[in-house]
Order: structure tokens, then sequence, then C-alpha cells
């Protein structure tokens, strides 16, 4: 579902971030990031561990104050008026937040309840992620016995539940066997064709080749690189085929040993 | 944790278990004093002993020639009898524990060790756990008294360690009954709150015995005194743990032994019970909500509300704590009320202690649904606002607190009216103040941290109990209807004024 670079100019951006800043004492974990994301676009934010990704998703999910910077989701200035933006953004964490006494069901009902869902609405979709994501045997099972894949599906169902058009997920594929990433691959694809944005982080190299239509390299807080794979893959030179080699490459860690790259570099702005 | 006293004994042997579970014993008891230095720990706990030997010398005193000596064997056997209560009520809950732990007893289960040692080892842990909680308050009492009242008094050392080794047998056993009664998954709840009860029992009971008319009294110590046939004869198979503390050394190896016999034989004939039975809790998975229709519900301050009554009534372990709480302020009440005797005594009796309930009650469940939330961020990722949220919370607390304390309330009513009145003006008060603390003074933690909470900030802690302190003091002026009600009541609203939250971190 990827259009060529030059048709996303037309399409509305879900998000938008310019100059986004945050530092923890003198550590900048964040430094004047920008980043656009369309609607209908899964976009990766892949970086090594303490790259800032988490950092930037929490800002803009509302959690943690930016510094600096404008963050706007559909057209909301999120600085201005946190409550509309995150009417419709989902936010799910890198370890899944859930209430260990409440069977999914109830979960979903306090999701829903929060996200002010019509009862109706949230009912016929709470059944309907339950079923998708194997998780309709368990409905009634406290979620303290879940193995983590488990938490983190009901966690995603809390997320999608009240169907949200910009999501923003920090490392949702971590730590899921293989036939539970593919189920909620398949949800995600559903949700970036129906017209949402998703941005993922990851520090999986396989989970942003497969998944995104385009990938942006963070580092040290700072996006070193962007574009589709395609293009990420010519900047990095042409003796380079994979998406590692590219990581590694343009991080500093390459057998090349050369440095990050001094400046952002977009190649489809 | 350099200490390691396993090395000393050949892996697998029985030494080498009791040595294992000790030291899990020891980092649990660790755990208790959170991040606190061990060096830092064991200087409160050496002020706390120092303390309880300070408390003690009265009590000495009093056992020895000073006090009423008729009284002697009937406060020795309800200090017996209290301590066994206790150790009972410890062991269950750490037989209990035991049981339902996932972890290193899946590990030594599947291992080819055989089942009689590794609940040997492990009721021994029990055992020292138990004795450990309750020496720290005991063995100051027997100083003392060897001091004061002469060398047999160290009879109570071995009478506590076979009370130890009595009570965790019972103990183990009773754990055992309530899995064979209640299945495995309700045994958990029922345990917690058959401890708690039997921890508090003796301590009700006593003050309902307070309550007898005085020649009831008088009948049961003459009773004692010519040691009569049957339960009060003072020579007879019951009272002799009473006549072991007591110093009669017959009577101290006749108990050491049965209690000894009592152990080793529940260790042998329950190993294969305890070992099923702790793999049939494993099994358990988690606790199943029931099955029902969908419907959600629509309304979201409802829905808030639902969220923390779940959260609360689901876990037994917090719910038996906030009974504990109530449980502990009745006594005084009780003592107060029959001090004074009359029916206007209500209002500064019954009534101040419902207002103590009420702060109590209300600052734990603040805690709880505020501080203890398990999923903050999530909740700030909702389109909520904050204010919104904390309302919520704080209207989740007022419910139940209102239901819990409708019925003395009543019950005072038909008393005193006009002291029921005022206790419902102090209890929202002081209900009130100590829920805005804790929602000015958040204090993240576990929710069964809920008792150990104040460790992470004195003094708020002190703040609370403070507040807790000065509507009682309030209520029971009004009572006496006095206008020096004022001054707590003004002093209460100043710790409040000085606790506000500060515009900087709002
Ligand atoms: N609450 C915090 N306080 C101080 N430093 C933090 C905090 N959160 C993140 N950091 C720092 O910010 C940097 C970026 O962290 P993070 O966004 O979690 O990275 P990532 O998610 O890419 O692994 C790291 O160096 C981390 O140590
Ligand atoms: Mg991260």
């Amino acid at each position: 579902m990827t259009g060529p670079a030059d048709h996303f100019s037309t399409i509305p951006a879900a998000v938008s971030l310019r100059g986004l800043t945050k530092r923890f004492g003198d550590r900048i974990a964040v430094g004047g990031l920008d980043l656009t994301v369309r609607a209908g676009e899964l976009y990766a934010l892949l970086g090594p561990n303490g790259a800032g990704k988490t950092t930037t998703l929490r800002m803009v999910a509302g959690l943690l104050p930016a510094d600096e910077g404008t963050i706007e989701v559909f057209g909301i200035d999120a600085r201005r008026d946190p409550i509309a933006a995150k009417r419709i953004t989902a936010w799910l964490p890198d370890e899944p937040m859930l209430y260990d006494k409440l069977d999914p069901l109830e979960y979903l009902e306090f999701v829903a309840g929060l996200w002010s869902v019509a009862p109706e609405i949230a009912e016929e979709r709470a059944v309907a992620l339950l079923h998708t994501l194997g998780l309709w045997e368990h409905r009634f099972e406290r979620c303290e016995s879940f193995s983590r894949g488990m938490k983190q599906k009901v966690a995603l169902a809390g997320a999608l539940i009240h169907d949200p058009n910009l999501l923003m997920l920090d490392e949702p594929l971590t730590g899921l066997d293989a036939a539970i990433a593919r189920q909620v691959k398949d949800l995600l694809m559903e949700r970036v064709r129906a017209g949402a944005a998703i941005v993922l982080t990851t520090h999986i190299l396989d989970v942003a080749e497969r998944l995104a239509d385009r990938i942006g390299i963070i580092h040290d807080g700072r996006l070193i690189a962007e574009g589709t794979l395609a293009e990420l893959r010519q900047l990095a030179g042409q003796n380079h085929s994979t998406l590692e080699d590219v990581f590694l490459e343009l991080t500093g860690q390459g057998p090349a040993g050369q440095g990050p790259a001094a400046q952002p570099t977009a190649i489809d702005a | 944790m350099r200490r390691d006293f396993t090395r000393f004994f050949t892996p697998g042997s029985f030494g080498w278990l009791i040595a294992q579970d000790l030291r899990l014993s020891l980092r649990r008891l660790q755990g208790m004093f959170g991040a606190l230095k061990p060096r830092t720990a064991s200087l409160i706990l050496l002020a706390a002993l120092i303390a309880f030997h300070g408390l003690a010398w009265p009590v000495a005193h009093w056992l020895g020639e000073d006090g009423d000596q008729r009284l002697f064997y009937p406060s020795l056997a309800a200090g017996v009898l209290f301590v066994l209560f206790w150790l009972v009520s410890q062991s269950l809950t750490g037989a209990t524990r035991a049981l339902y732990t996932r972890g290193d007893l899946d590990l030594l289960l599947a291992s080819p060790l055989p089942p009689t040692h590794i609940l040997g080892a492990r009721a021994i842990a029990i055992a020292a756990e138990a004795m450990g909680a309750v020496a720290i308050l005991v063995l100051p009492i027997a100083n003392m008294n060897v001091l004061v009242n002469g060398w047999r008094w160290l009879t109570i050392y071995p009478t506590l360690l076979a009370g130890g080794l009595f009570a965790t047998a019972i103990g183990i056993a009773l754990a055992l009954a309530l899995i064979r009664l209640f299945g495995p998954r309700r045994t958990r709840v029922v345990s917690q709150v058959v401890a708690t009860c039997v921890g508090a029992a003796f301590v009700l009971s006593l003050q309902v015995l307070n309550l007898f008319p005085e020649e009831t009294r008088e009948n049961i110590i003459a009773a004692i005194e010519r040691s009569e046939p049957g339960l009060f004869n003072r020579h007879g198979l019951l009272w002799l743990p009473v006549r072991a503390a007591a110093g009669d050394l017959q009577a101290l190896i006749f108990w050491f032994a049965l209690a000894v016999g009592l152990f080793a034989l529940t260790c042998l004939i329950m190993g294969r019970a305890f070992t099923t039975s702790a793999v049939q809790s494993a099994g358990l998975g988690a606790a199943r909500t029931k099955p029902r229709a969908i419907r959600f519900r629509a309304q979201r301050g409802r829905i808030l509300r639902h969220k923390e009554w779940r959260l609360i009534a689901r876990d037994p372990w917090l719910l038996s704590q906030l009974l504990l709480q109530v449980i502990y302020t009745l006594p005084v009440a009780l003592i107060i009320w029959r001090s004074l005797g009359t029916q206007s005594a209500a209002a500064v009796s019954v009534a101040p202690a419902i207002v103590v309930i009420a702060s109590q009650l209300s600052a734990s469940l603040a805690w709880i649904t505020i501080s203890s939330e398990d999923a903050p961020e999530f909740l700030a990722s909702a389109p909520v606002t904050r204010a919104e949220i904390e309302w919520r919370k704080l209207e989740a607390v007022a419910l139940p607190l209102g239901l819990f304390l409708a019925l003395p309330l009543i019950g005072l009513a038909f008393v005193s009216p006009s002291a029921a009145l005022w206790a419902v003006v102090f209890a929202i008060c002081a209900a009130s103040s100590t829920a805005l603390l804790n929602l000015w003074h958040p204090m993240p933690g576990r929710r069964a941290m809920v008792m150990r909470r104040h460790s992470q900030s004195k003094l708020i802690g002190m703040m609370e109990h403070l507040l807790s302190l000065l509507w009682a003091v309030a209520m029971v002026l009004t009572g006496l209807g006095s206008v020096f009600a004022c001054l707590p009541i003004g002093l209460a609203l100043a710790v409040l004024w000085f606790n506000r939250p500060s515009r900087a971190t709002a």
C-alpha cells in the first residue's frame, strides 16, 4: 500500500514533530527531532537501546512534557490541547500495563470507558478483537496468570478498542512468539489500510524491514536517516544489501566505522 | 549477602535444605526493611529491643513480688495463650505462602529429594519466622524477669521454641485441612482471613472477658487457685505450656517432647499431602471471573469507580490487612467504654474509635487507589484529566468507607443520637483529611505494602496519625461539651494547610 514518496505530500500529516527536544539533566535524550508520519502509513523508528525512541513516543502520548518543539496530531497541537490529541491516539508501552485482577473483558470495558466509546460499539469491537487475537477462550480469566505475550495482546486490544487514528507502539513485537507476532502484524496492517497511522519503535531490524512503509533511524536522540528500505540501502552504498548493514553503517558501528552521519539525511524530503 | 551457611552441609542433605530455607527467610526479613542499609536496619532492631526491654521492666516487677499473686497464673496463662494464638496465625500465613508461592518449591518438588525432607525444612523455616516475630516482644519480658525474679524464668526460651514447633504443626495441618475443605482456589483467601481472625481473636476475647461482670471473673480466678478438676485445673495437661513458662522443669520437658513429637509427626504424615497440595495450587492458574453476558457500562465515572472496587475486592491480602486495622482499634474503645461504664460515655469511647477507624481506613484506601495504581502511565495517556481520575478514586474510597461505618454509627445512634451525629461529622472530616493528604503526597508502592507504606515517607505517616488523633480528640472534647474542641480542629486544619500541594508541583 506504499505509494511513491511524492504521493505523501497530498495526504494529511497524522503526526508532525518539529524540533522536539527532551533533556534529562545534562543528558539530551531527544535533540531537535523533526518527523512527519502520514495517515495510512506505518512508520518504524529504528535505533539501538537508549537512542530516545521511548522518550519520543512518551512525549507524543502526552506522558512526558517536552522541553522544546511542537507536536501536532492530525492538526491538533498536542502540547496545547493534550486531551483532544489523546482522544484519537493510542499508546502501547513496551511493558504491558494491565490490571492483574481484571479479566480481559473488564479491562477492555475500562479502556473503552476512558475513551468514552459507546458501549454497544465497544462490546462489538471487544468480541472481535478477542477472537482475532486468540484471547476469546481466556476472556474470563484474570490477567495475572497470563504470559507476557498474552498480556501484550490484551494491551494491544485495549489500544485498538477505541479505534484510534494514531497508534504509538513501543516495541510491540518484542518477546512475542512467531505465531502471535504474525497475528499482531496482520492486525496492524489492517488498521493502516483503514487509514490509521502507526508509529512503532523497534531495535529489531527484521521487524522494520518487513512491516514498515518508511523507516527512520534514530541515534542519540537525532534522526540520522529516513526513507523506504530501498532508499536507505541506496544511501548506505551499493555494496550493502541488508538493512542491518545499512543500520550499522549509519550508526557508526559498521565495519567501515566511519561514524554516524553528522546531519539528518532525509531522503524523501 | 555473604552469610551463606548452606556451604557447611552436603548438598541435598536435610541440613542443607534447612539452611537453604532459612536463607530465604532471612532475605524476606531483610526485605521488610526495604531500602535501608543492613547497618541502619540492625540499629533500628537494636533500638526496638532496648525499648521493649524497658517496657518489660514493670511487667517483670508486676509478675514478681509486687503484683497480686492470685493473678499470677491467670495472667501467665493469658500470655501463653496469646503467644500460641499469635504463633498459629503466623505459621498458617507462612504455610499458605509456602504452598502458593511458586518458584523454588516447584524446583524442589521436581528434584529427587524426599517430600518429608522438603516439608520438614520448609516447616522449620516457617517456625523460625513465626518465632522470630513473637520473640522480639516475648523475650525481653523473659530477660527482665530473669533480672528481677530469678533464673527459672530462662525456661521461657525453650518454652517459646517448643511453642513455635507446636504452633507450626497446627498451622500446617490447618492450611492443608483448609485446602481439603475449600479447594485450592478459595483457600488462599480463606486462610488469610482465618489467620487474621486467629491473630486477633485472642485480643478480642480478652476484651469480651473484660465485659463480664466482676463476679464471673472472680470465680474463674478462684477456680484456677483451687485447681478444680476440668478446664481450670492448672495441674492438667492443658496447662502444660503455662507451667513450663513458669519454670516447672518437668512440665518443660513434657511440653518440649510433645511439641517436637507433634512437629515431627506432622512432617512425616503430611509430607505427601503437602506435595500434592502444592502441585495442585500450582496447576491452578489464575482465578476466573464469573462467565457472563458481555454488557459494557456507559458512564465513565461508574467504570472508573468499579475498577477500583474490583481491584480491592479481589485482593484477599489487602482485605485482611484492612480488617486487621479495624480489629485492633476496637479493644481500645471497649476498654474506655468499660472504664466509664455509663451510656453517655459512648460519645467519648465508641465515637472517637469510629473517627479513628474512618481516618485510618480512608488513608489506606486512598493510598491503595492513588499511590498503588497499577497503570498510572496508561491512565495518563487517556483523554481524561488527572483531576477527574483523582476525583473518581476518592469517590471510590468513600462508598466502602461509608458502608463499613454505617453499622457502628447506627448502633451508636440508638445509644446516643447526638454522639452519632457528631461522629458522622468528625468521621467525614477525618476521612477527608487523610485522603487528601494521600492525594497531595502520593507514595508509590505495591498494594501488598499497604501497611508498610510509610517506610517511604515517615513524615507523611506521622502527619496521617496526627490528623487521625486530632480529629479523635476533637470528637472526645465535643462529646464532653467542651469549647476546647476548637483547638484540635484548628490544629488539624493547620496541618492540612501546611501539607497542601505547592503550586510548582501541582
Ligand atoms: N526518566 C528518565 N530519567 C533520566 N533519563 C532517562 C529517563 N528516561 C530515559 N532516559 C534516558 O534517555 C535516553 C533515551 O532513552 P529511551 O527513550 O528509553 O531509549 P530507547 O527507547 O530508544 O531505548 C537514555 O539515555 C535514557 O537513559
Ligand atoms: Mg525503549
